[in-house]
């Protein structure tokens, strides 16, 4: 072994999270690795730093989201494993892992056995391109963002594998509403992103939160969120992206009262198990999407906050977007799958088209008090007309029940 | 090259699966994973864009499309399979390699086939985006107006089951 | 055999492929797979030219392959309209049925 005199990897706070990469590096540079060698291993460094992260923080959700719509419900939610419950996703997981795995005889083992597969691949190669931290990008592709669509895409198609080979009727179901849905919310979500794309002018995703950073009038950041074109599309992005990863208030594939368990019903165990960190990775990667084009990324939100490593920067924000996740999937009931169409169709695909003209105005008017004035009422008066038309004329027909004794 | 050569025989595969195959799912979604590996194979010759727009539409829209209708077209028997009568195999395979022959000559005797190959060009977005809209702007309008016309005619072929057929007097 | 030679082979198999899913298919939807994977293989072609052949500042083959997908897609749709249509009202896909006008 050739012992080169490579110096230990310096870090500071900032760059923590690059210190499986770095130590990996440096250690495979120290023992006289090739270049492909070393390059290999930081990068599976990195990936796997970058994946256990997000699973301790999918297991950290699974108890979190119990303990609070437990709490929103009025009841204690799971106590019993460990001190408050911490040791439960402990728990679930071993349920999970030792539990049968039955797969139907009329099911299509192949398909069945791939579909879970390839709903987690997504999720986990999105986040792969998310910046989370100033020196935190795992993969900084030029073309970040389209690849974040393009995976999501990829989704969809394992939702109709897996209710199409479970071979039975309520996967079946679940599974062309639950692509229906997806689909229609996809064209919101990726109106909305457009205008940021258009504003910051790169598909970068690093360069769209350096795009956001610096503070107006010395206190308020200058995050996409606080532009009147922002807000709106902000707002779209955020419904659009309950509705994409199936949450309740649009969780109508996968709610129990309905469709047994949609496209996941004759799963049990391990492939079940996937299903549901597919689901919960999902989400974390889409609300890390919308904290990156509208919250300003890893940008600190005050200037005297800068100090603070970015990368809590973003988890904070990341936690804030997912805690009200989940307070509105513990406050609103499910909507209707005719509901649900109608808003996004006749709702949010024309707001969402509005904010890319007004991303447009703001630009070319300077970004100053007159594109306030222009962009506003562009803005506003449209949606104050759909409010009217939705509850006036193009409300779903009120149901008329005929009871049996009239 | 050698991605190339991985590639190509595992896009020729799954696209031999998806004319062959009986049952109209799995030629369907076999048609899906050809063609996500033709836009694999246009990442990996450095058409970035390209490859993802494919993914996204071929893969994420077009393929949906079709599995979607083949759902609803479903025939209530059990009986799916595709009876492939030889006569028609043999119709088709005649019509075919003469088809296949011409290209393939052609390939073999054209003269590009000597070119040099140019190192990578990068795709640049922002090259693609000048084009898009300077050059070939009438045709990036023209396709936004056949799109719109292409949604608005679809969801006219859906809505119109719903009008009633029958002429019971109204209660 | 270069790279070009390899990619415009390919594109010459899928192409007579499409081809002979559209030529020996029942089922109208199976039909548009082959059209589609006609539609792929001249794709592959342009890319193919666009990368091994002269430097193009035009960028011709990724223009020509942007709008080919995009029309591709809207033609899917349309095709797919029309098929669920027809099967509404004969309850088949089978295209050999569908060989009279009247309804």
């Amino acid at each position: 072994m050739i012992f080169a005199t490579v110096p230990f990897p310096s870090f500071t706070l900032e760059s923590l999270p690059q210190l499986p990469k770095l130590l990996v590096e440096w250690l495979l540079t120290l023992v006289g690795a090739p270049d492909w060698l070393v390059i290999i291993g930081g990068t599976a460094a990195m990936a796997g730093t970058v994946v256990g992260v997000f699973l301790s923080a999918f297991a950290l959700l699974s108890l979190v989201e119990r303990k609070t719509l437990a709490r929103i419900q009025n009841r204690l939610g799971p106590n019993r494993a460990g001190w408050f419950g911490i040791l439960q996703p402990v728990a679930d997981g071993i349920k999970m892992l030792t539990k049968e795995d039955i797969v139907p005889t009329k099911a299509e083992w192949l398909l069945h056995l791939a579909a879970p597969i390839l709903i987690v691949v997504p999720s986990i190669l999105a986040l792969g391109v998310m910046p989370l931290g100033r020196e935190w990008v795992p993969v900084n592709m030029e073309l970040g963002l389209l690849f974040f669509f393009s995976v999501g895409a990829l989704t969809e198609l394992s939702v109709f594998m897996a209710g199409w080979a479970s071979g039975s009727k309520f996967p079946m179901l679940g599974a062309m509403r639950a692509i229906s849905q997806m689909v229609s919310y996809e064209l919101p979500l990726i109106i909305s992103a457009l205008g940021v794309i258009m504003v910051t002018g790169s598909l970068r995703l690093s360069d769209i939160v350096a795009h956001q950073e610096g503070f107006n009038f010395g206190i308020i950041p200058n995050w996409n969120l606080f532009t009147p074109w922002g807000f709106a599309a902000g707002l779209i992005f955020y419904i659009a992206s309950i509705a994409e990863a199936n949450r309740c208030p649009f969780d109508l594939p996968e709610g129990e009262s309905e469709i047994v368990a949609g496209h996941m019903t004759e799963y049990s165990g391990f492939k079940y198990a996937l299903f549901f960190m597919g689901e919960y990775l999902g989400l974390f990667a889409i609300a890390g999407l919308g904290v990156t084009l509208f919250l300003g990324g890893w940008q600190a939100p005050l200037p005297f906050l800068g100090w603070v490593p970015t990368w809590i920067w973003f988890f904070a924000k990341l936690a804030v977007i997912i805690m009200s996740y989940l307070w509105i999937r513990g406050t609103f009931p499910r909507v209707r799958i005719d509901q649900l169409m109608r808003f996004a169709w006749l709702c949010l695909i024309p707001m969402a088209l509005l904010t890319i003209p007004a991303a447009a105005l703001w630009v070319f008017t300077g970004k100053g008090i007159v594109s306030w004035v222009v962009t506003v009422p562009l803005l506003m008066i449209p949606w104050v007309i759909l409010t009217i038309l939705f509850n006036r004329r193009l409300a779903p027909a009120t149901r008329t029940y005929t009871f049996a004794d009239s | 090259m050698i991605p190339l050569l991985i590639l190509s025989p595992l896009i020729l595969l799954a696209a031999l699966g998806a004319v062959w195959k009986a049952r109209p799912v799995h030629a369907a979604l076999l048609l899906a994973l050809s063609l996500a590996l033709v836009a694999v194979l246009y990442l990996t010759i450095g058409a970035d864009f390209i490859g993802l727009v494919q993914f996204m539409v071929y893969v994420g829209a077009v393929a949906i499309l079709i599995v979607f209708s083949l759902l609803i077209t479903r025939p209530s028997d059990e009986a799916e399979e595709i009876q492939r009568r030889p006569r028609s195999m043999v119709t088709g395979l005649i019509c075919t390699l003469p088809v296949l022959a011409v290209l393939l000559i052609a390939l073999v005797k054209g003269d590009p086939l000597t070119l040099p190959a140019a190192d990578a060009p990068p795709l640049s977005i922002a090259r693609l985006g000048e084009l898009l809209f300077t050059t070939h702007a009438p045709a990036v309008l023209a396709v936004g107006v056949l799109l719109t016309a292409v949604m608005i005619g679809a969801a006219l072929f859906a809505r119109d089951i719903e009008k009633p057929k029958s002429n019971q007097p109204e209660k | 055999m270069n790279p070009l030679a390899l990619l415009l082979t390919l594109s010459s198999l899928l192409f007579a492929l499409g081809l002979l899913a559209v030529l020996t298919r029942r089922n109208a939807i199976l039909i548009l797979v082959g059209i589609e994977l006609m539609l792929n293989a001249a794709n592959i072609n342009f890319i193919a030219f666009w990368r091994y052949g002269p430097p193009d500042p035009e960028l011709t083959g990724p223009m020509f392959v942007l709008f080919s997908i995009a029309i591709a897609a809207a033609e899917a749709a349309v095709g797919l309209a029309i098929i669920l249509m027809v099967f509404r009202h004969t309850r088949s896909t089978d295209l050999n049925k569908l060989d009279s006008l009247h309804g």
